[in-house]
């Protein structure tokens, strides 16, 4: 009995999480005015609504650009991340806790506060209309060093102290020691900051305007809600099932790793 | 590095000195220069009149004199302020019933988890596109299922009332997941034996409840509170989207506000006012309720 | 595994430096050869209008190659312009300059003075009907923008729909248009809610949409005479009132749904009415069923209303940017952009309507307007425009206005004078502040 209405509750979920992506990736294959409707099938099944879209932007290229900017800003951040961490976690020297303050500090603030001046930044150094204006404000991240820094926490000491008792240098540490240990930190860090990076739509709007260099969600949004899509539901909706598909799949590859490693990271509380 | 002299120190306690700088330097560099200098730039341009292309003037106090006369920036923080009463509880709600289920020994438990982590992961664009459709008034597919069940229509996003609430559950939709799995592996951390004791001692399911999970998931809740304070303060792109700060500013937050006034209106220095104001606010509020932890959260 | 993911880093930072660094080759090309920039509009029209006009002049002009590039818009492409002017990234020339931003670009010496060029003047007086040369004139007397088109905002209308409902003709004042939306709008499916109606605006509380009701609809009712003179407000009370208050029945009674349509609500019937510009011909012709019967009358005016009817025409023009290499040039590129020839194409691929004297007398357009007689409405109508106003921060003015339409029209909760009395009260702030 109360299994059943466990079931029943998870159901509800299901349908509550998954139908609207379901409905939407089945409006795709909708004619425009059959969107509207109720029934949950096409009733023919036409691929117009994808056509459009890769008739009217270069959204193969804004993939290639997204897949950039996020392998970029990912793995600097993975490296500089673990490298601030390990300082912040396991090296000694004065000052730490102050640095350590001012990271906790840098989350507090808004970006929009930040906006304004650091696009004069990017444009005073040139960067506007180019990757580079994209990737290196974002190279390094606070809540990243936070959860690394938690997980190389609960590291024994012992270990590590007995690495330099051999000879080894800090640096062969973190790479032979402190990474293995903590592939579930790296990994959670890595797909929050692969998530918010892929998904990241008010900076490329400022800094990119030159359609070769546009990633994936400013082209999406451009095309939605600007005049690209023409006002057609049809191809804003493709747009849209396009723009997540490569989050999704990238979720469903990691996501045993990444709910196991964020089940022993430093969210623990 | 010179290990071997910091090692005659005797213990490790002045051990890595160097090398701490050498390894955090390259972050702090960075923040200096791609948050300290913005930061520096934003105080500077509190105390000026700036619209991006004629040159700033200085103009003293002036933007702190309007700010406290802005009777639709209070609209605004008051609009967050209810936004944070309506979403908070709800979400931990939503994520702990969720978590509690996912938690127990149901089969299929990861497929759903798989699941209920999708809105998290899918971009704010993608969910805006779809929610507009969803829950346009006359048109919108939610009020479509509504009436051909014999109910009302309800006023998702065009009434005052609504908007807001509306707005929340839509934020909720998209991050409960991400709490879910926060809160199972709160639960996952309370000792089976915990239970077990109060199984032997006859405990009800819900003195369980009230008298282990809910007092043991003490810090997790925090954590919780915390991140989805600091997340519901930056509210932004759903009202951006989806209503533009209406029906009758009842969804005007405040970074929509100040993002008006620095993108639409062009007041640079105002809205850097503003934006300080504000992150005081979360500064307070953060802080607040960072008393009530009993160990440092992070 | 970590020495991968490192190599992978690297190479791909390396191909992103590679790919992307700033644009060197606008020095490097030969020295004979000029290379120019232009933003043009980014909607698929004007982007392949853009691109034919760009090809040819390209292949006639082998020595001033222009490459054209759209102008993003977010939700507002003057933000975008605004920021590329400060950073002085602007291209050699724009050709969708809204006149409400130039006065901007002026102070911030973004733009160069147009009539510095010695054939300027000539240009103008054989394009521009005089009536119009004083509005595109900056405060100091010189011009920095080359009219280019004018949309007047008129009332698109279903041929169909009004003449089941009895109406030969489309309604030409407010009482009019109640009476049509009376029979028009219409419960279809017997749910007891109307599922068609006369007509929708959008109703977020948003400035620039208030240029296709509010703003249309006042400059309508006073014969164009605009919110603002000499920088004062100037609203005339009873005009503004009664704009409110027949939005404000629109809304009371439901003939204007609070929705937001996704798709086109007017090409699927559910809408009889819609206030747009001329490129709304375009879309029609390539979106709209061939059986879907549609025609343009002026906005509706209060009742009792004499004489010619004014509209908003949303201008946008053509400006030379001051950090350009090359004005001689650009401007020659610019007077392409204006040539007859152009012109046709700007109606033949856009539906837009050029700023040109006795368009719909020449005889290179008549054979045009008698095949496209839709267009004729708003030639006519070009004329009887008023453009933006020159009064600085119009769009946070027009934001305050936006506030209270939605109060008093769209909610209900304001009595229309009381809207107007607040709208006028909260400009005077504003403008107060902005001193």
């Amino acid at each position: 009995m109360k299994k059943t209405l466990g079931y029943i509750a998870l159901f509800i979920g299901l349908i509550a999480f998954a139908y609207p992506f379901v409905w939407m990736v089945l409006a795709t294959f909708k004619p425009e005015v059959e969107i509207g409707s109720l029934a949950p099938f096409p009733s023919v099944w036409s691929l117009d609504s994808y056509r459009m879209v890769f008739e009217t932007i270069p959204i193969g290229r804004a993939f290639l650009n997204s897949l950039i900017v996020v392998a970029s800003v990912t793995c600097s951040v993975l490296f500089f991340g673990t490298t601030t961490a390990y300082a912040l976690a396991k090296l000694k020297w004065k000052g730490r806790e102050t640095a350590f303050n001012i990271i906790l500090f840098t989350m507090m603030v808004p970006f929009m506060v930040m906006l304004i001046p650091l696009y004069t930044l990017v444009v005073s150094l040139g960067w506007t209309d180019s990757l580079i204006g994209l990737i290196v404000p974002f190279m390094m991240n606070a809540t990243a060093i936070l959860i690394l820094r938690q997980s190389f926490l609960t590291l024994p000491t012992d270990i590590l102290e007995a690495a330099r008792i051999d000879g080894c240098s800090e640096w062969r540490i973190l790479f032979t020691i402190v990474w293995p240990l903590s592939i579930p930190a790296i990994v959670t860090a890595g797909i929050l900051v692969f998530i918010g990076s892929w998904n990241e739509v008010l900076w490329p709007m400022m800094v990119i305007r030159q359609e070769e260099w546009m990633t994936m969600p400013q082209m999406v949004a451009l095309f939605s809600v600007g005049g690209g899509a023409q006002s057609k539901l049809g191809p804003q909706l493709a747009a849209a099932v396009l723009l997540g598909i490569p989050i999704v799949v990238a979720y469903l590859y990691f996501q045993k790793h990444f709910i196991s490693s964020l089940a022993s990271t430093g969210l623990k509380g | 590095m010179n290990w071997k002299r910091s090692k005659s120190n005797g213990s490790g306690a002045g051990l890595g000195q160097r090398i701490g700088y050498v390894m955090a330097a390259p972050y702090f560099v960075h923040l200096a220069i791609f948050f300290g200098y913005p930061l520096l730039f934003a105080m500077v341009l509190v105390f000026h009149r700036w619209d991006i292309v004629t040159p700033m003037e200085f103009v003293g106090l002036k933007n702190f004199t309007r700010l406290f006369h802005d009777d639709l920036f209070f609209r605004a923080l008051l609009n967050t302020g209810l936004f944070l009463v309506i979403h908070i509880p709800l979400q931990i709600f939503v994520s702990l019933f969720f978590a509690e289920l996912l938690n127990s020994k149901l089969k299929g438990r990861s497929f759903f988890r798989t699941i209920y982590f999708l809105p998290v992961v899918v971009s704010g664009v993608v969910i805006a596109i779809l929610f507009q459709q969803l829950f346009a008034f006359e048109t919108g597919y939610i009020n479509s299922v509504l009436s051909a069940l014999g109910g009302e229509r309800i006023p998702w996003l065009v009434s005052p009332e609504w908007a807001m609430p509306t707005i929340a559950l839509m934020a909720t939709w998209k991050n409960v997941g991400f709490y879910i799995i926060l809160f199972l592996v709160g639960l996952q951390n309370i000792p089976a034996s915990m239970y077990e004791v109060a199984f032997l001692e006859g405990a009800t399911t819900w003195q369980r409840w009230t008298r282990v999970t809910i007092p043991l998931l003490n810090p997790m809740m925090v954590t919780v509170v915390v991140l989805s304070t600091i997340g519901g303060f930056s509210l932004f792109i759903e009202p951006y989207i989806l209503t533009g700060g209406g029906p009758l500013n009842s969804t005007l937050t405040a970074l929509l506000y100040i993002y008006n006034q620095a993108f639409y209106f062009g007041h640079m220095g105002y809205a850097a006012a503003l934006g300080l104001f504000f992150a005081l606010i979360i500064l307070i509020v953060v802080l607040l309720q960072r008393r009530f932890v009993e160990e440092d959260i992070y | 595994m970590f020495k991968r993911s490192k190599i992978v880093f690297w190479s791909v930072v390396a191909v992103a430096f590679m790919g992307c660094g700033p644009n060197s080759d606008s020095g490097s090309a030969s020295d004979d050869i000029v290379q120019l920039t232009y933003w043009s509009s980014q909607n698929p029209q004007e982007r392949l209008l853009a691109t034919r006009l760009v090809d040819a002049w390209n292949l006639s002009h082998p020595n001033i190659q222009v490459t054209v590039q759209p102008l993003p818009a977010g939700q507002s492409s003057e933000e975008v312009l605004l920021a590329a002017v400060a950073a002085g990234t602007t291209p050699d020339l724009c050709s969708n300059i809204w006149p409400g931003v130039v006065s901007a670009f002026i102070k911030a010496g973004g733009v160069l003075a147009l009539d510095s060029f010695a054939d300027f003047d000539s240009l103008l007086q054989s394009r521009v009907p005089p009536t119009l040369h004083d509005r595109f004139k900056a405060e100091d007397g010189h011009f920095y923008q080359l009219p280019w088109k004018s949309n007047p905002i008129l009332m698109q209308y279903n041929v169909r729909l009004f003449e089941e409902a009895g109406f030969a003709t489309p309604p030409r004042t407010y009482s009019e248009f109640l009476t049509a939306a009376e029979r028009i709008s219409k419960d279809l499916n017997g749910d007891g809610r109307f599922d068609r109606w006369i007509g929708y605006r959008n109703i977020q509380p948003i400035w620039h949409e208030r240029f296709f009701d509010y703003y249309s609809f006042y400059l309508g009712g006073t014969h164009g005479s605009p919110l603002f003179e000499n920088g004062e407000v100037a609203i005339d009370t009873l005009t503004s009132n009664a704009v409110f208050e027949f939005f404000g029945e629109l809304y009371r009674r439901n003939f204007f749904p609070k929705t937001k349509f996704q798709g086109n609500a007017f090409v699927s019937e559910q809408i009889a009415t819609e206030f747009v510009g001329p490129w709304n011909i375009a879309w029609l012709q390539e979106n709209a069923p061939p059986d879907l019967e549609y025609a343009y009358a002026p906005l509706p005016v209060p009742d009792g209303l004499q004489g010619d009817v004014h509209t908003y025409g949303d201008y946008k023009n053509i400006t030379i940017f001051s950090n350009t290499k090359y004005p001689k040039e650009t401007w020659a590129f610019a007077k392409y952009l204006v040539s007859k020839d152009a012109d046709l194409l700007l109606l033949e691929l856009a539906t837009q309507i050029p700023i040109r004297r006795n368009l719909t007398h020449d005889s290179l357009f008549t054979a045009f307007f008698l095949e496209n007689p839709k267009l004729i409405p708003f030639a006519d109508q070009v004329p009887l425009t008023t453009g933006v106003e020159g009064v600085p921060g119009f769009a946070e003015l027009l934001d305050a206005i936006a506030q209270q339409f939605e109060a008093a029209s769209v909610y209900g909760i304001r009595s229309p004078s009381e809207a107007t009395r607040r709208a006028i009260a909260r400009i005077r702030v504003i403008q107060e502040w902005n001193k």
